[in-house]
């Protein structure tokens, strides 16, 4: 081909990869800043005007934003335990994915941490939770592993860049990257340790609310319940997000980027975490039904307030819990694209909702028995200025799927 | 004012706390206004959301949930119960989660204090507080212009974006040890430091003092047949005391009634 | 062209990179992190307060002051914490007589109605139309002049009656110059307003011959029976009756008190009582006389009493050998408690039980005036209740009834009337108190309105208020605003831009009462004398000045026997002189007392004795038909408006937390209202759950509540706390005046009121109207 028919841009492209004409690319980019304004725009006026402008309050000192971030993070657990079985358990076939869940998990990370500086009172002072800390504070603990375990995300995410055809040709950088691949392993190994730690944490946060008997559990020496079954239900879906974003991108590039055999090795190892998991946090639910009531406060009163009532639990545990367990479970249903990405989207789904309860929902039982339930919805400026990380995420992803070598088999499935 | 560590060293320690009589309390609400004005609390043109409105004292009405003409009401005025926490695992539930050390238990004086240039606003306190006494700053305080000159140099105001609460008028204490130092005394008498809300009360219905003393009117009070704690099978293992004759009040104090909507007349 | 985008590529990548990490290197960006930090703690509260001038609040040397509340008829006194020159918070005094330290809600926020916005800033002259709130400052001097000019043009003309005033209180020295100002100008319109006082001083002067109101020994009652009294929601001396329900609760379970309320609702007053019966509104007189039959009837009363001290009890006759019905065959023939049960809807066995534990407990009390007593009442009804006071013998005794007494003062020079100020004082009163329809009434503040409005237009042309707020506080305010429309020159004396002062000609701005001297007669509801004084505790805020001096300024620049009545100098030295040999002690301590006061026994009446059978009607040449006129009845007080159109009863209901007097709500309290009270600026009814359910009203929902008075919006709030059919609407909100922290919050539940009439007093015995309330 005659290089003035290629794109402006193509000397940027990864080696013998084809992608769309620059004015389309730049197109694609500016329609996704329109939301991503409106998002800016919402964060500013947080912080211009302070938090009154969303619709939390004192009974919902943690609303969208909070449940928002921990399940973002647990999506985000794709990336490290992706590398985990890449470089530890050493599943060579996750190479072609690998990459790719690098990329989404550090767009996860960041988003999280970005919405926490819109969410926090005085952002000006956030690190205050660094230099002021407080070791018995399980946030304490979730904010240092975060930040460290981001570092290691970007790490992971460097030599992606370096890889960068035009860059690469730097022998500097060619060499760093090579170096960097080497010693990926440990890096992967930092990360998995943190991650295991931070998922946990994240668990622990309401976990250990014991004025609290919606959120509370019993637990193992410091670490209650929650805190091992966050880390679970984040390893059983954080792959099936990987499964999900990869799909959607192949629908926007047209083409398909990564063998279905990949794919397929994540969503049965979620599937059977995610059936360890049910298993697991049904004898949680029993066992914590049990210890409410011994402080007084019996199941009925956690469900007694719309629109919070039973249904949460079915829907929870059932529709976005055994109903996707099931799929990635059987091989049949597993290989049929359709049900598999239902699968994983109910996963996904499912994490988001127990977040929300864990967070949400957990603040707003009253327990007080002459409190009064107050019902909660996130106004727009918590919408977008949440929504503003996922438009942001795109950019992101566009970018990087256009100059990057994230896909290892692309060029061998869609041959010049 | 240094505090000792976890009661420990030649310091003595105290345990400051209130009984609250609920036969004698009227639900006048004077105590809620006796604590805005010492604390320099805002207020805003609209302040009827509960849910977004300051008060440090909230005083709740609540009723037997019966239909006229059996209907009883009775009031429970709330500030900090100062919880002390059953063990390590159960410490204080806000003062345990704080990530930035801005809330603190004192073994000294066991008053939960709040240091507000620190907090950030995570509002994870607010989250462990099964009192709903913390608040949060949705707004940056304003007075009408001139009022500013009634405001008390003994307590800092506070910035938007910071969570505060009842502090057991802990200015106080400090004027009072002050006074007393000058003086060469070690010890506080009882009356020298009490809170601006029992000050106030009409009813008497507020006792303050230090629970482990026996010298202190709180001492004996708290052991009344009729005394109960808020939620004392959570074992925040609080230092607010509450009496009242009335066995569905004393009950309404520490049990889920299933539907909450139904006992409750908010306030 | 390659070449180049390569080397481009190696320099942006390159620089970013090292621009990126260089930064991260130096210690900028953690000196920007702290400095930021700092900026959030320090200078913005800092700036949020009023710029960096100083710190704020400003600390200093701390002092403390003592003086009086002037914000309701309670008089307690209270200590105020200073900073330097600043008044920073306002305390209960420990060791007052009337409150030993404790406060209320209203007190305690005092500062904000010192240092607040809608003080009046100077002498302000109505620049717009009446009701648009322009004003223009102007000088003193004009301020006074303009009034000087128009009452000598009215005193000119033959019209110096033409001029009222308007005061809360007919007692202590500001209340007296005002009178005195009157007697010497030439007008009889002292008008006072509305309080149970109104009726109770009737009472008294009826029944025992004595001039003035009642007092309680509250304190050592311990049978407390009240007629709707709110006891806990301001009746009275407010802390001083909340201190006295403490007494009642404290002791052993068993040996306590015992409180009864007799109320349609379940008020604070209710909900602390041993026993609550719901009763028929404004059927209260009916209960009492239903209690006085079981009482009679089974001999409970104190018959040494009633024997020796009592007339009209039994049947008796006059020389000319004609009988008469005593109190005794009234009660039993009309009021047995099946019939007073059919009335007032509390049960027959009720009733007898009541009136048995009354009758036969230690220290029996009936309590009467309904609320917080901000209304005037039946007459029969205080009767009535007063009546089972004497049967149980329990007049000027420990724990029980007796006539609120003052300390005593130095009477001033009697004032010596011109020409003018004789005939003027001898014309009629505009509200017709003292005339032969209402011989034995002082005031008639409700009535006046009415009479300008009903072809009298021209009664008032000049109005001088002080220390109260009737724009707002008269019951049904159209035709108030419409009165007000009449008089050509209102003059408002208010500290703060209330609703009088909003629709003023001239505002004449007192010192607020922690800027002035003045003295605290013995508080409303107290049994002993009590006299306290107010003391400035902060300099003037504003442009202001004593009530009392500029009404003596006025007064000489009026020249002639008006002058002559005031020879003082200035106030101080009035109050010097009043107070006479007690100005040290009030000086030095703050108050004057009589600890081991005990009420005088005897009793004024033609008879000698407490007079069931009221001969002073016919002293006064009343034209009074039947004998049960004479003697305390239930008269049946008919709300306004007819069942068809209207079939619900609106109730107006006072909340302790907000206040409904002259004094406008500060936004402390305010703030602490119920969500169910005020929601954004709309106003809460109370209805019960079954009467809403018949007219379909879902709760939290807008519903239009009217009456023959008027229609407003309003939430509706449900409550099994309130009997069926009967709708509360609580009072002291609607204000158009002040500023946004209260005014357009609410309806004002005056303006859905009516008067109506007692025969016999002419005085306001509303309790409630006929209202309907339907969904929107
Ligand atoms: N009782 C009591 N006393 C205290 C404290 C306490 O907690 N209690 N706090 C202590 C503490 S922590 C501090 S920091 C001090 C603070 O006490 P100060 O240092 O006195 O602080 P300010 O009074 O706020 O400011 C001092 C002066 O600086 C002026 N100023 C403001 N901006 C500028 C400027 O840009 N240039 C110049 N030249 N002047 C300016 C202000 O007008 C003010 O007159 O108070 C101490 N005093
Ligand atoms: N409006 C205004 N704001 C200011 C300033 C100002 O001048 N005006 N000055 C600025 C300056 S210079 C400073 S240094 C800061 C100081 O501001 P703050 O740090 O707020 O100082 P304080 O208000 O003195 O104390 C804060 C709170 O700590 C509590 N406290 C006191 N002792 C103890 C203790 O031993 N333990 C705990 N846990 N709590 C305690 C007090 O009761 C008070 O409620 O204010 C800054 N902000
Ligand atoms: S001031 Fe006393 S009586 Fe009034 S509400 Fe508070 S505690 Fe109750
Ligand atoms: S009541 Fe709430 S704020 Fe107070 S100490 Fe207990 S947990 Fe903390
Ligand atoms: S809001 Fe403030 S006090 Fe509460 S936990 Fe966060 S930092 Fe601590
Ligand atoms: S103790 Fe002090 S801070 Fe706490 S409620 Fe009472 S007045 Fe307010
Ligand atoms: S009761 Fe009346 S006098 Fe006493 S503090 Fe309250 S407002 Fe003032
Ligand atoms: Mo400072």
């Amino acid at each position: 081909m005659d290089s003035a028919s290629l794109p402006f841009d193509h000397a940027l492209f990864p080696e013998g990869t084809k992608r769309c004409k620059l004015k389309w690319f730049l197109l694609w980019i500016a329609a996704l800043h329109g939301p991503l304004t409106v998002g800016a725009i919402a964060a500013v006026l947080c912080w211009a005007l302070a938090l009154n402008v969303t619709n939390l309050n004192n009974n919902y000192p943690f609303g969208l934003w909070i449940a928002a971030d921990l399940g973002i993070i647990a999506l985000g657990a794709g990336a490290f335990f992706t590398g985990f079985l890449r470089y530890i358990v050493k599943i060579d076939e996750l190479k072609n994915i690998v990459n790719y869940a690098v990329v989404i998990g550090v767009i996860c990370y960041a988003s999280a941490q970005g919405m926490l500086g819109v969410d926090i009172g005085q952002p000006l002072r956030g690190w205050f939770i660094f230099w002021h800390a407080n070791v018995h504070s399980m946030l304490t603990e979730v904010a240092f592993c975060i930040t460290c375990y981001f570092m290691v995300l970007c790490i992971e995410y460097l030599p992606l860049i370096l890889e960068n055809r035009q860059i690469n040709k730097l022998g500097f950088f060619h060499g760093m990257a090579h170096h960097l691949h080497e010693a990926m392993p440990a890096i992967a190994a930092i990360g998995v340790f943190l991650s295991f730690f931070h998922q946990g944490s994240l668990g622990g946060v309401p976990g250990v609310l014991y004025g609290r008997p919606f959120a509370f559990r019993e637990g193992f020496l410091v670490w209650p319940w929650t805190f091992f079954l966050f880390i679970l239900s984040a390893i059983a879906c954080g792959p099936c997000f990987t499964i999900l974003i990869t799909w959607i991108t192949e629908k926007c590039a047209q083409k398909q980027l990564v063998k279905r055999n990949v794919l397929d090795i994540l969503a049965k190892i979620s599937g059977r975490l995610l059936a360890v998991y049910l298993v697991l946090k049904g004898i949680d639910t029993v066992y914590w039904i049990a210890t409410a009531k011994k402080v007084g406060a019996p199941l009925g009163s956690f469900y007694a307030n719309q629109p919070y009532g039973y249904w949460v639990l079915v829907l929870e545990l059932g529709i976005l819990g055994v109903v996707p367990m099931l799929i990635l479970l059987s091989t049949k249903w597993r290989q049929n694209e359709n049900l598999l990405i239902l699968a994983c989207f109910l996963n996904c789904a499912g994490i988001f909702m127990n977040r929300w309860i864990m967070t949400v929902q957990s603040r707003a039982v009253p327990v007080l028995s002459f409190d009064k339930f107050v019902p909660y919805a996130p106004n727009w400026v918590e919408y977008a200025s949440t929504f503003l990380f996922v438009w942001a995420g795109a950019v992101v992803i566009s970018i990087s799927y256009r100059y990057l070598p994230i896909f290892p088999q692309e060029k061998e499935l869609n041959p010049l | 004012m240094k505090e000792a560590h976890h009661g420990e060293g030649d310091k003595k320690t105290y345990k400051y706390g209130m009984v609250i009589d609920l036969d004698r309390c009227t639900g006048c609400g004077a105590c809620m206004v006796a604590c805005m004005a010492e604390n320099n609390l805002p207020f805003r043109k609209d302040n009827s959301s509960r849910v977004r409105s300051n008060l440090w004292m909230r005083v709740y009405k609540i009723s037997n949930g019966r239909s006229f003409p059996n209907a009883d009401v009775s009031y429970i005025p709330r500030p900090c119960q100062h919880c002390e926490g059953r063990d390590h695992h159960h410490a204080t539930p806000c003062v345990s989660v704080c990530p930035a050390t801005a809330t603190d238990y004192s073994h000294e004086t066991g008053i939960v204090s709040q240091i507000y240039t620190r907090c950030f606003g995570c509002r994870y306190c607010m989250a462990a507080c099964p009192y709903h006494v913390r608040i949060f700053n949705w707004w940056d305080p304003v007075w009408p212009k001139g009022m500013k000159k009634y405001l008390n140099p003994d307590v800092s105001v506070r910035m938007r974006g910071v969570v505060e609460k009842c502090s057991f008028c802990f200015h106080r204490l400090q004027r009072a040890r002050d006074k007393a130092y000058a003086e060469g005394r070690r010890e506080l008498h009882e009356e020298e430091y009490q809170t601006a809300c029992t000050q106030a009360c009409p009813a008497d219905a507020i006792t303050f003092g230090d629970l482990n003393d026996p010298h202190h009117k709180v001492y004996e009070l708290k052991k009344n047949r009729n005394a109960f704690r808020l939620l004392e099978k959570l074992g925040t293992n609080t230092k607010v005391y509450y009496v009242s004759t009335r066995a569905w009040v004393r009950k309404a104090a520490d049990a889920y009634t299933g539907n909450q909507g139904d006992i409750v007349i908010p306030g | 062209m390659k070449l180049d985008r390569r080397t481009f590529l190696e320099i942006l990548i390159g620089f970013s990179a090292g621009a990126g990490g260089g930064f991260m290197l130096t210690p900028v960006n953690w000196k920007l992190m702290d400095d930021m930090a700092i900026w959030s703690q320090e200078l913005w509260p800092r700036y949020q307060l009023g710029g960096l001038k100083g710190r704020l609040p400003q600390r200093g040397e701390v002092t403390h002051a003592d003086t009086v509340c002037k914000l309701c008829p309670g008089g307690c006194g209270i200590t105020v914490r200073k900073v330097e020159d600043r008044a920073t918070k306002i305390e209960g005094r420990h060791g007052y007589p009337v409150n030993n330290g404790g406060m209320c809600m209203l007190g305690a926020a005092g500062l904000q109605l010192l240092y607040g916005p809608w003080r009046v800033p100077g002498p302000l002259k109505r620049s717009g139309a009446r009701g648009t709130g322009s004003f223009g400052r102007i000088s003193w001097e004009e301020a006074m002049d303009t009034v000087v000019q128009k009452l000598t043009d009215l005193r000119v003309k033959g019209e110096a009656h033409t001029v009222a005033a308007i005061l809360d209180s007919d007692r202590g020295t500001v209340p007296q110059l005002f009178s005195r100002f009157l007697k010497a100008y030439g007008s009889p319109n002292f008008i006072r307003t509305a309080s149970v006082d109104d009726t109770y001083e009737l009472v008294l002067n009826l029944m025992q011959g004595t001039s003035g109101s009642v007092g309680y020994d509250l304190e050592r009652a311990n049978f407390i029976l009240s007629f709707g009294s709110g006891l806990i929601e301001g009746w009275g001396s407010p802390v001083r009756v909340i201190q006295a329900h403490s007494k009642w609760r404290s002791g052993k379970v068993r040996d306590r008190a015992k409180v009864i309320q007799l109320e349609p609702r379940l008020s604070n007053t209710a909900a602390k009582a041993d026993n609550w019966y719901p009763i028929q509104p404004g059927t209260e007189g009916a209960l009492a006389l239903g209690l006085a039959h079981v009482i009679i009837k089974e001999s409970l009363y104190e018959a040494e009493f009633i024997q020796n001290y009592t007339f009209g009890f039994e049947d008796w006759s006059d020389v000319s050998g004609q009988t008469y019905m005593g109190f005794k065959r009234l009660v039993l023939t009309e009021y047995s408690p099946e019939a007073v049960s059919r009335i007032t809807g509390v049960s027959a066995s009720k009733i007898a039980e009541l009136a048995r534990a009354f009758a036969t407990a230690d220290r029996p009390l009936a309590v009467w005036g309904r609320g917080k007593g901000t209304a005037s009442g039946s007459l029969n009804e205080c009767m009535a209740v007063h009546a089972l006071n004497a049967l149980v013998g329990n007049i000027n005794q420990p724990g029980g009834v007796s006539m609120r007494p003052e300390m005593a003062t130095q009477p001033w020079p009697e004032v010596v009337q011109d020409g003018t100020a004789l005939a003027g004082s001898n014309m009629p009163r505009v509200d017709g108190a003292g005339t032969s329809r209402y011989p034995f009434t002082k005031y008639l503040p409700d009535r006046w309105p009415q009479v300008m409005n009903g072809g009298k237009a021209g009664a008032i042309k000049a109005l001088l208020v002080q220390g109260a707020d009737p724009y707002f506080t008269t019951l049904d305010s159209a035709s108030v605003a419409r009165a007000f429309d009449h008089i050509p020159f209102v003059v408002s004396f208010s500290s703060y831009l209330d609703e009088t002062a909003y629709h003023a000609d001239l505002i004449l701005p007192n010192h607020h009462y922690l800027e002035r001297w003045e003295d605290m007669p013995t508080p409303v509801g107290l049994h002993k004398p009590i006299l306290g004084l107010l003391k400035p505790v902060v300099s003037p805020q504003f442009d202001t000045r004593h009530v009392g001096d500029v009404l003596m300024t006025i007064a000489k620049s009026l020249g002639g026997s008006v002058a002559d009545a005031f020879r003082w100098e200035d106030y101080e030295s009035v109050l010097k002189e009043t107070m006479g040999d007690k100005w040290d002690t009030l000086k030095e301590v703050g108050y004057a007392e009589e600890p081991d006061y005990t009420p005088p026994a005897g009793f004024a009446t033609p008879s000698g004795k407490l007079e069931f059978y009221v001969s002073a009607f016919d002293q006064a040449g009343m034209k009074i038909a039947r004998d049960v006129e004479y003697l305390p009845h239930y008269e049946p007080v008919k709300p306004e408006g007819d069942a068809a159109a209207y079939p619900l009863i609106l109730i107006p209901t006072e909340l302790m937390r907000l206040a409904d007097s002259a004094v406008g709500n500060p936004p402390f309290c305010t703030k602490t209202l119920e969500e169910n009270e005020l929601q954004g600026n709309d106003l809460f009814v109370e209805i019960n759950p079954k009467t809403a359910a018949e007219y379909g009203l879902s709760e939290g929902r807008r519903a239009m509540l009217a009456t023959p008075k008027g229609k407003a919006k309003v939430l509706v709030n449900f409550s099994e706390g309130i009997m069926p059919g009967i709708i509360g609407i609580p009072k002291g909100l609607g204000h158009a005046a002040y500023d946004d922290y209260l005014a357009g919050k609410g309806v004002s539940a005056n303006s859905l009121m009516g008067v109506v009439e007692d025969p016999i007093s002419g005085l306001c015995a509303t309790w409630g109207i006929r209202a309907k309330l339907t969904r929107v």
